[in-house]
């Protein structure tokens, strides 16, 4: 698979489910967008502390390769051995996404789109690639992710995982929520 | 029409300044190449009369331009003719402090240095510091997502903030957890420049002070064995709290003012501090010294007085380069630090094309450059010349895989870089962000983000897998 027919199925579909290698879904009931099909990595510096993957590429897969260069994601993912680096994202913790440094996603009406970028510093534009970790794979197709990657010495002091607490609702979160939805997603194509 | 009159009915005298001598000192931020008066400009102390001001420029249909202490360098706080600038600076109550939980609770106008010295007694201080950070405050570094000299190793502002309240335009308050389910929000609001909400209180994560700080400095014959020294120290595994790098004209600059004992010899000069427990650091210095072994100068700071010494000469390093010019332009790329050596090349050779001097500071170890055009403002055409020559550099840092900004932000100078960056359909996404927090357009407008008419008009949209300028620099 690649980027122009994920494009496409997201134009031809009324309803989309984005799913990963389903370790943490139990059912899906919309057509899928299977992302496990667009995996492997995009580009890895060790120097620059920087891996870009294609979203279905396992997060074991990327931990084998981190660990020849004595490197490691700067989070952890209790789950399925399975688990892809989209579905982590997509799930969202705040350890991942202070790892995030840029995204390139596909929009609901089908349109390419990268925010952030391969630096640790970069403070152009409304920080989206920080913004759809957690999203739930309901506002737009996370095709790739760039992240910052960390020396085994360092990662220690970041494996514990906070438990992530639901905001206490309000009519504007609500409204802001929607909103955001419409911007990425405005004919409710992902489900 | 808006009517100053009814700030000051609305708010007591003192917090309220209007008339054109008053409002001058908030003509311009850090940035004052560009000035512009507003209608008024109001301190609040508390958040009613932050709601007051809100409401009344909401009914009158007047923008709002918020500022903290007007230290930024982009413009981001630039007043509009007819805007308000609320300024935040006397909310600057500390209001909790949890050395246990290693956190405090701040009002948006306190100043970055003020955190770090009242928790220094419980052994902790807040690690992102800007080199504004004796004046600027907590809420534009939030606003900004600043960052500084140590933010390879603890993180920008969006890593040390733990929670944000912020009012909409309408008043209405919003808490923002850093560990809250969905969507990052408190993400989204780092680094949003004033035009997604009104930040009135911040919770920011504290950070153990270490046990042991050492500074190593080296000077290098060649430009480019300097930069693979950076590269390296990173891929031995080693995180420095610091990792600054000179070029020759910043080193000779630097040392006439500062006497801080740098090679002026030495065609590039790098500064990598460490800290941490003792061991890690001793462990950690060794090897350092291992890679940096073909260094023309070497020296390692034995005491804190020697540490800070060596340190002298890099933060003089902006009004040492000041001395010798009329003027100076300072710009802030970030870019993949591989290229650290191509890309200094190419900005000397634009340097010899442009006629104008370029020194070179920056913090290496996250790729974040900051060279300085000199100039002079009175030369006609000069000013003009020295932002396209800016402009080029941005655009070179774009080119192998940067950013035009790591950490001073787009504010007004850089909205024509942003077309450069982003194609307009991601320029559309930003737009329509606003929309959702500020549909009336009123907080900060015209910042940020610039309108897809100002790029179509500047002929420079975003190229997408077309011909790209410097063709021999290998891409990511």
């Amino acid at each position: 698979m690649n980027i122009e027919q994920i494009q496409q199925q997201v134009i031809d579909a009324d309803q989309l489910q984005i799913v990963g290698n389903k370790s943490h879904l139990k059912f899906t009931s919309s057509p899928t967008l299977e992302m496990s099909l667009y995996s492997g990595l995009i580009g890895y510096h060790p120097e620059e502390l920087v891996m870009t993957a294609k979203s279905g590429t396992r997060i074991k897969d990327i931990e084998s390769i981190l660990g020849h260069k004595g490197q490691t994601l700067p989070f952890v993912v209790h789950d399925h051995e399975n688990a892809t680096i989209g579905g982590a994202y997509a799930l969202g913790s705040p350890e991942l996404r202070d790892a995030v440094l840029g995204v390139k996603i596909i929009d609901g009406q089908g349109r390419l789109l990268n925010f952030g970028g391969q630096v640790m510093k970069n403070v152009a534009g409304y920080d989206v690639a920080r913004l759809l970790v957690g999203s739930k794979g309901k506002l737009a197709v996370i095709c790739e992710i760039s992240f910052r990657v960390l020396p085994k010495a360092y990662a220690i002091h970041s494996t514990s995982s906070a438990e992530l607490i639901t905001p206490t609702p309000s009519a504007i979160r609500d409204y802001i929520e929607h909103g955001l939805k419409n911007v990425f997603d405005p004919n409710g194509v992902f489900v | 029409m808006f009517n100053t009159q009814q700030l000051l009915k609305a708010l007591p005298k003192d917090s309220v300044i209007i008339g054109d001598e008053n409002t001058r000192p908030f003509e311009c931020d850090g940035l004052s190449v560009y000035r512009q008066k507003p209608l008024a400009v109001v301190l609040p102390t508390n958040l009613d009369q932050v709601r007051k001001v809100l409401s009344l420029c909401k009914q009158h249909q007047t923008p709002v331009v918020t500022r903290g202490a007007g230290t930024g360098l982009s413009g981001g706080a630039l007043p509009l003719e007819n805007s308000v600038v609320l300024g935040l600076s006397k909310l600057n109550k500390i209001k909790t402090i949890d050395p246990e939980q290693q956190l405090a609770i701040v009002e948006p106008g306190v100043r970055n240095i003020a955190i770090s010295e009242a928790v220094s007694q419980y052994g902790l201080y807040y690690a992102p510091d800007p080199s504004s950070q004796i004046a600027c405050t907590i809420g534009g570094n939030v606003a900004e997502n600043s960052g500084g000299v140590h933010c390879l190793k603890y993180g920008l502002t969006v890593h040390n903030v733990i929670a944000v309240k912020m009012l909409t335009l309408d008043g209405e308050e919003l808490i923002l957890n850093r560990n809250e389910d969905g969507l990052g929000l408190l993400a989204l609001m780092n680094g949003s420049e004033g035009l997604l909400g009104i930040i009135t209180e911040i919770t920011v994560k504290l950070t153990p002070k270490p046990e042991r700080v050492q500074l190593v400095l080296a000077g290098f014959d060649h430009v480019r064995d300097c930069a693979n020294a950076v590269a390296n120290i990173i891929e031995a595994g080693i995180i420095p709290s610091g990792l600054e790098m000179m070029d020759k004209f910043a080193i000779e600059a630097a040392e006439d003012y500062a006497k801080a004992g740098y090679p002026d010899d030495a065609q590039a000069l790098l500064l990598c501090e460490l800290d941490g427990d003792d061991q890690s650091v001793k462990a950690e210095l060794e090897q350092v010294l291992n890679i940096l072994s073909t260094a023309s100068t070497l020296k390692v700071s034995k005491n804190e007085q020697e540490r800070l010494s060596l340190w002298q000469g890099r933060k003089s390093a902006f009004p040492a380069v000041g001395r010798l010019s009329p003027d100076y332009y300072c710009m802030d790329g970030t870019i993949p630090k591989r290229y650290l050596a191509d890309v200094l090349e190419k900005i000397s050779q634009l340097s010899k094309h442009y006629g104008l001097r370029v020194a070179n500071v920056f913090h290496a170890g996250d790729g974040n450059l900051h060279p300085l055009i000199l100039y002079d403002a009175n030369t006609p055409g000069e000013l003009e010349k020295t932002e396209a020559f800016g402009t080029e550099i941005l655009k070179l840092c774009v080119d192998v895989g940067g950013a035009i900004t790591g950490e001073h932000g787009v504010g007004i100078e850089k909205l024509n870089a942003m077309c450069h960056q982003f194609s307009a359909d991601e320029l559309d996404v930003f737009h329509q962000i606003k929309a959702v927090f500020d549909p009336a357009s009123l907080l900060n407008p015209g910042k940020a983000v610039p309108t897809l008419h100002r790029c179509a008009e500047l002929g420079s949209m975003h190229v997408h897998h077309g011909e790209l300028p410097h063709p021999d620099l290998e891409r990511f």
